[in-house]
């Protein structure tokens, strides 16, 4: 068979068949073609403004890995103007994040950017290797996931910088997507689409410039320019029941490869469906009222490399207890509002009686609305008195002496 | 005589609900037994009818509904039930509500798979005699005037020449998609316009369907692997479609294995009836070809461990508004309405100029991003 030309210059052969929509080019063009795709989702989004700083939440994975080389490209390119910097938080599991942290040094001298590296136990005097010891395997993940969290925003405010960038894929997003309508939580659907959540009101902005990037292609942009990137998984979690959403979304791409991006799309369709008491949906900057940034929300996933997606194995199970005990609570009530009902005066007085008998519930209850606010330990914002973070840092220190916490 | 407590207790288990008769049926998280089993089903599904109670004058007119039946189990157990309900309401009030006309579509075009249709729709009749049965086949479709079949013919058929029969042409249509979870979603959709077609030239005001909330969990995530997720509201909600009729799901609160159970306890049974399509093991295995059959492989496994779930998916799309903007305008071929700047990107004129070069504006303004891409053949 004779080779097949590129799709695109027409002249090289071609080499890569695109995962996206199975376009054949050649290996300048699909560099060329994968840059200009992230160009247009950050020009047409306008994520960025001249003489921005914007920190780069660089695991030594891939995707920030790329993210950190096509944003550096762009920014030349096509005039930003931004000054970029390299942000990389420090777990403390040893074997595992001084490799990975190695790669990125590597990556701040290859890319000439800066680097600053945070570490857990610097900012709550705990490494994750501590963590394990007192807590054990199970659970340390949503500890790490919290602390990483805010280490990557309080990151950013040490470096007086007010805008953080994730390398999450389309991958991700089409997975978050699903987790949350499996969850049945229209709140966090709503917020996880957004490319950047939060505005000038709020410390710090999070945007995803890679989200309509595909895994794969990811990958193969960062062997065909041969990025230097960490691959191993993290060592608390090799045993990590992977999501079935996850499971679900690669599933989907082999059946039809589009159905990732198009996951993405119904779910920003979505978004702008739910209600607004569900959700402040902040669509541009110059949109009023900030953005509410849960804690350890919807960018826990694709987080630290290789661990995409991974969920604690009786998630589901307790979903399903849940909702079981609410079926049986909801069959307890009395619905008045099914359909108008007339009635004589002695039924009128039955009913009034039943309904003192049993105080109607509201078959909806109201979506409440969360108020951002500050924790009233470290300042961090948050909608509870106290942040996540330092509700679980508090129950560390238990088995400890106390240890003042600096920022 | 008394038998004694742990006697009965070790034998067998009792009913929850009635305390009699044994419990061999899980409804749940109660262990009840056949006939309350049955009325539990039938009871979740009559409750969903009760917009056809009896009220206003006696003079009113009974109401046609549409109840389209693939001999499956699920829409054969709704008019079981429903026939047993009108049933009920005449033998009460010596009147009904509500008339029925049950409708099967062929999707098949084999003239000896007509004929086996054919006679089982015979048997239901008989089963059934005080129902209309009617049956219809999906070339009937092309024949939908809302479609805009002038562009769809310009894609998919563009070198067809001259007449030819509808069934040979929708077969050359449905052949010429590439991939086979495009080909199912055509078959899909030409499925529901000509349903609705049928029902608006009969006069029905309402389309029953059979779909379990099992079902309507794979049609939501199928619509929003399709990236349809703005019409998410009108393929899987109760209530008035854009379409003209309305579309109602009397099954919604059960799951399709309790379906499954309800219509082997029917009397006298309707194994004779129903075509069962009893997925063994071994057919799990197979890897799915299309996006409805990867959703429907996936909430049967979520559904045998957690079925409060699978409710919970279609509970959650429920409460989305449905998005009503002044720039919506019904696609040429699902007739749903969609916003042609809703989600639209340069990624995808990027992605689809180069492969439709010759493609003008118009064409993208008829048809939604879903629809588009299945007549553009871009898989």
């Amino acid at each position: 068979m004779a080779p097949i030309p590129c799709a695109v210059c027409k002249d090289s052969r071609a080499l890569i068949v695109r995962p996206k929509n199975h376009q054949k080019l050649c290996k300048n063009c699909f560099i060329s073609v994968f840059e200009e795709e992230v160009h247009q989702t950050i020009s047409t989004t306008k994520i960025f403004s001249p003489g921005e700083r914007i920190a780069i939440g660089a695991s030594g994975g891939k995707d920030s890995t790329v993210l950190a080389s096509v944003l550096k490209t762009l920014n030349s390119k096509y005039n930003y103007g931004l000054e970029l910097v390299l942000l990389s938080i420090d777990e403390g599991i040893k074997g595992y994040r001084d490799d990975s942290l190695e790669t990125v040094k590597n990556n701040a001298i290859q890319y000439d950017m800066p680097l600053k590296i945070v570490g857990y136990d610097e900012l709550y005097g705990w490494t994750m290797d501590q963590v394990v010891e007192t807590i054990g395997k199970k659970g340390n993940c949503t500890y790490c996931g919290v602390f990483r969290r805010q280490a990557l925003d309080r990151g950013a405010k040490m470096l007086g910088i007010k805008h953080v960038v994730t390398g999450h894929n389309a991958d991700d997003l089409a997975e978050t997507i699903l987790m949350n309508l499996l969850r049945g939580d229209l709140s966090r659907l709503a917020r996880s689409t957004n490319i950047m959540t939060g505005d000038d009101s709020s410390d710090v902005r999070r945007s995803k410039p890679l989200k309509y990037a595909y895994e794969k292609e990811i990958v193969l942009y960062a062997h065909h320019k041969k990025l230097e990137y960490f691959t191993t998984e993290c060592i608390y979690s090799p045993e990590a029941f992977r999501g079935s959403a996850r499971t679900l979304i690669k599933n989907l791409e082999r059946i039809r490869p589009s159905a990732i991006l198009d996951v993405v799309r119904s779910g920003e369709d979505m978004a702008k469906m739910v209600s607004e008491e569900a959700s402040l949906f902040d669509h541009c900057r110059s949109q009023e009222g900030p953005q509410i940034n849960e804690q350890g929300g919807e960018e826990d996933t694709g987080g630290c490399g290789g661990s995409n997606g991974r969920t604690s194995g009786g998630e589901m199970a307790e979903m399903e207890k849940l909702l079981v005990e609410n079926e049986i609570a909801s069959e307890r009530e009395i619905d008045f509002t099914s359909e108008p009902i007339i009635v004589g005066e002695k039924s009128a007085k039955k009913l009034l009686q039943t309904s003192g008998a049993q105080p109607k519930k509201q078959s909806q209850p109201k979506v409440n609305r969360q108020k951002l606010g500050t924790c009233s330990k470290c300042g961090y914002m948050s909608s509870q008195q106290v942040c996540k973070a330092c509700s679980l840092l508090e129950g560390l220190n238990k088995n400890r002496p106390k240890i003042e916490i600096e920022i | 005589m008394d038998t004694p407590v742990a006697l009965v207790s070790t034998t067998h288990t009792i009913c929850e609900r009635c305390k009699q008769n044994p419990a061999n049926h899980k409804l749940r998280t109660e262990k009840v037994c056949a006939q309350c089993f049955s009325v539990y089903i039938t009871t979740k599904a009559i409750k969903r009818m009760e917009t056809y109670r009896h009220r206003g004058p006696k003079t009113q007119a009974s109401k046609k509904l549409l109840l389209p039946l693939s001999f499956g189990p699920c829409s054969t157990s709704l008019l079981y039930i429903l026939n047993d309900h009108l049933q009920g309401q005449y033998d009460r009030m010596n009147r009904a509500t509500y008339e029925l006309i049950v409708v099967h579509i062929n999707i098949f075009t084999t003239p000896k798979d007509r004929e086996i249709s054919f006679k089982r729709l015979q048997e239901f009749q008989s089963r059934f005699p005080r129902h209309c049965f009617r049956m219809i086949n999906l070339e009937e479709s092309l024949q939908v005037e809302d479609i805009d079949w002038n562009t769809i013919d310009t894609f998919l058929l563009p070198e067809t020449r001259g007449q030819i029969s509808p069934d040979v042409k929708l077969s050359q249509l449905i052949g010429s998609i590439v991939s086979p979870t495009s080909r199912a979603e055509m078959v899909s959709i030409l499925f529901f316009r000509l349903l609705v077609s049928f029902g608006r030239k009969n006069n029905c005001e309402s389309v029953l369907f059979g779909d379990s909330i099992t079902k309507l969990a794979e049609k939501t995530l199928t619509v929003i692997a399709r990236g349809n997720g703005s019409s998410l509201q009108w393929q899987v909600s109760d209530g008035l479609s854009p379409l003209g009729i309305s579309c109602k799901y009397p099954l919604r609160d059960l799951n399709k294995k309790e379906i499954v159970a309800f219509s082997l306890l029917a009397t006298p049974p309707l194994d004779g009836l129903i075509i069962r399509d009893d997925t063994t093991p071994m057919s799990s295995c197979e890897k799915p070809s299309t996006i409805n059959d990867l959703m429907s492989q996936y909430f049967e496994s979520v559904e045998s461990n957690y079925p409060s779930i699978v409710a919970n998916v279609v509970r959650t799309c429920g409460k989305l508004r449905t998005m009503t903007s002044q720039n919506s305008t019904p696609c040429g071929l699902c007739g749903l309405p969609f916003d042609n700047e809703m989600g639209t990107l340069s990624c995808d004129s990027g992605i689809s100029s180069s492969h439709q070069p010759i493609q003008l504006p118009k064409h993208v303004s008829s048809f939604c991003r879903g629809c588009f891409k299945l007549v553009s053949n871009t898989q």
